[in-house]
């Protein structure tokens, strides 16, 4: 009976607070002493972990030279670079890499959003849902089987996500060549490097092209953009700043890819006349 | 009634306990301090339940390296590089500072989880205690929040792109998807007011935030009371202090057995 169970854990919480105020220690000085010393040995290893980043780095510290712990700094953000490699911090990886098992269209959504959201809502949800006052740990499977598996998928995508090697927009650079014989433009080495550039700077998380792509925020189609012949010289405008062209679009402006970019980019576009 | 002289050393003793008494008078948190010091915890918490007071240790070290960096660096795309090479070359052990900082995320995260598995092994979520899990899993996020706003702030390669995969993967979320990305990058794409935007959540909301529920936290610590340990014999653990207990004979089932209480 849940009546039962309240009025029970009730009766144990009192009897807890009697317990300790009767023969429980001081938090001063017992348990404090505790956690003085493991405070100061954090602070310690924190102090250890900047000497060693800093002294294992070769070179006269303004290079991008790495030592045991990585580089003192990266290369400056630079929004043109195409061919990067996005890289959070190491205790994102399993979301980072929860991104990659995820396929484009239908289920990046899952990987992304869903899954995180609903292992949040569980970790918020769980006292509710593990309601039994059993707190030995031999005597709740359940619980310490799916700390386990948690402990040990969270483990593995971190593995995997710190040592997956190729950029995001690697997979799509590969797919460059069977755009351009689909579409006709192998010869056209402009149109070639705009694909490439297409392919690394984000235009399919929302875009589709040849049947890939995000589709997402309506973002139109662009497998026969070039069939409209609207011309370089609009796409370039379009690129640069889209709501202006087009009022109300919610695409971003590309401006940073530069105009030697812009004009690859938009000469692919304007090549792309439809697979054939 | 007449009152007795006070003695040279009576007197002495209430003029060093003067600002004390005076401070108790008017906020009582001389009496709230001697409280959180001498309350009662079980006999036998050990050093795992040192992992929360390390966690604590290593957010204050976040906060006060993060103060002393926020006096050096600059929150714009033209400065923000510059202003860390600065930091790490120039400023006298700027480099510390900023590696403390940096190394230090980690550690707090680390500790942050280390934290929740012992809490989860413990048990130590279960009634009455559910509503500080819930604080302290709003806690971790908010952790991650810092995170994911710090990277971006040397405005490196790793850092923007990793913020360009990150803000798209908020943007693809349904419906607040678009606008948590627009909000983040304060306009349709990342700019020079992303930069000051990550900036500000990072040194002044997040940490705020945190701040508040650290102070929630500890608050229902002290007003429920710790754990003990799940192995332990009795509610209050068995500590070098409860010889008294034992010699009266009261052995009493505590969180550990919740069936019906056993005569004694």
């Amino acid at each position: 009976m849940a009546t039962d169970r309240i009025v029970e854990r009730r009766r144990v919480f009192v009897q807890y607070k009697e317990d300790v105020k009767e023969r429980g220690k001081p938090f001063y000085p017992y348990a404090m002493w505790h956690d003085t010393i493991m405070s100061l040995v954090v602070v310690a290893v924190i102090i250890g972990l900047a000497i060693v980043w800093k002294y294992t780095t070769p070179g006269n510290h303004h290079t991008e030279a790495a030592g045991w712990l990585g580089k003192l700094y990266d290369a400056p953000a630079d929004p043109g670079t195409i061919n990067f490699v996005p890289r959070p911090d190491w205790y994102f990886y399993f979301l980072f890499y929860l991104l990659r098992i995820f396929k484009w269209p239908n289920t990046v959504l899952l990987g992304t959003i869903g899954i995180p959201t609903i292992c949040l809502a569980l970790l918020i949800a769980m006292p509710f849902i593990d309601l039994r006052a059993e707190r030995r740990v031999l005597r709740r499977p359940v619980a310490i089987i799916a700390a386990i598996l948690v402990i040990l998928s969270m483990g593995v995508l971190t593995y995997k996500g710190a040592t997956a090697k190729e950029a995001l927009g690697t997979e799509l650079i590969a797919k460059v060549p069977t755009w351009a014989k689909d579409e006709g433009f192998t010869n056209n080495k402009q149109a070639v490097a705009g694909a490439k550039l297409f392919a690394v700077a984000g235009c399919l998380n929302c875009h589709t092209y040849n049947s890939i792509g995000g589709g997402f925020a309506g973002a139109p189609d662009l497998t026969a953009e070039g069939a409209k012949n609207k011309g370089i010289a609009f796409e370039i405008a379009h690129l640069k700043c889209p709501a202006c062209v087009n009022p109300g679009s919610p695409m971003p402006s590309f401006a940073g890819l530069g105009d030697a970019r812009l004009k690859q980019l938009a000469t692919f576009l304007d090549a792309s006349k439809g697979k054939k | 009634m007449a009152t007795k002289p006070l003695t040279k050393s009576e007197q002495i003793q209430q003029t060093i306990l003067y600002p004390l008494d005076w401070l108790e008078e008017r906020s009582g948190l001389v009496g709230g301090v001697k409280y959180f010091l001498f309350r009662k915890v079980p006999g036998d918490t050990n050093w795992f339940q040192t992992l929360g007071a390390a966690t604590l240790t290593a957010f204050l070290v976040q906060a006060l390296t993060g103060s002393i960096l926020a006096m050096y660096y600059k929150p714009d795309p033209n400065e923000a590089y510059s202003s860390i090479q600065h930091i790490t070359n120039d400023i006298f052990a700027g480099w510390l500072v900023r590696g403390m900082h940096k190394w230090g995320a980690s550690v707090f995260i680390i500790l942050m989880f280390m934290h929740m598995g012992r809490v989860f092994l413990f048990g130590a979520y279960k009634y009455p205690r559910e509503l500080n899990w819930i604080l302290g899993v709003l806690l971790l996020a908010m952790g991650l929040g810092e995170g994911f706003t710090g990277y971006l702030l040397p405005w490196d390669q790793t850092a923007y792109w990793a913020t360009v995969v990150g803000i798209n993967i908020n943007g693809t979320a349904p419906f607040l998807g678009p606008f948590l990305a627009q909000f983040l990058q304060g306009g349709t794409y990342i700019n020079a007011d992303t930069l000051s935007r990550f900036y500000a959540i990072h040194m002044l909301m997040i940490p705020g935030a945190i701040f508040a529920l650290i102070g929630l936290h500890l608050y229902l610590v002290v007003r429920l009371g710790v754990t003990s340990p799940p192995w332990s014999k009795e509610a209050a653990g068995t500590g070098p202090l409860d010889g008294a207990a034992s010699k009266n004979g009261r052995r009493r089932a505590g969180m550990l057995r919740p069936g019906p209480r056993r005569k004694r």
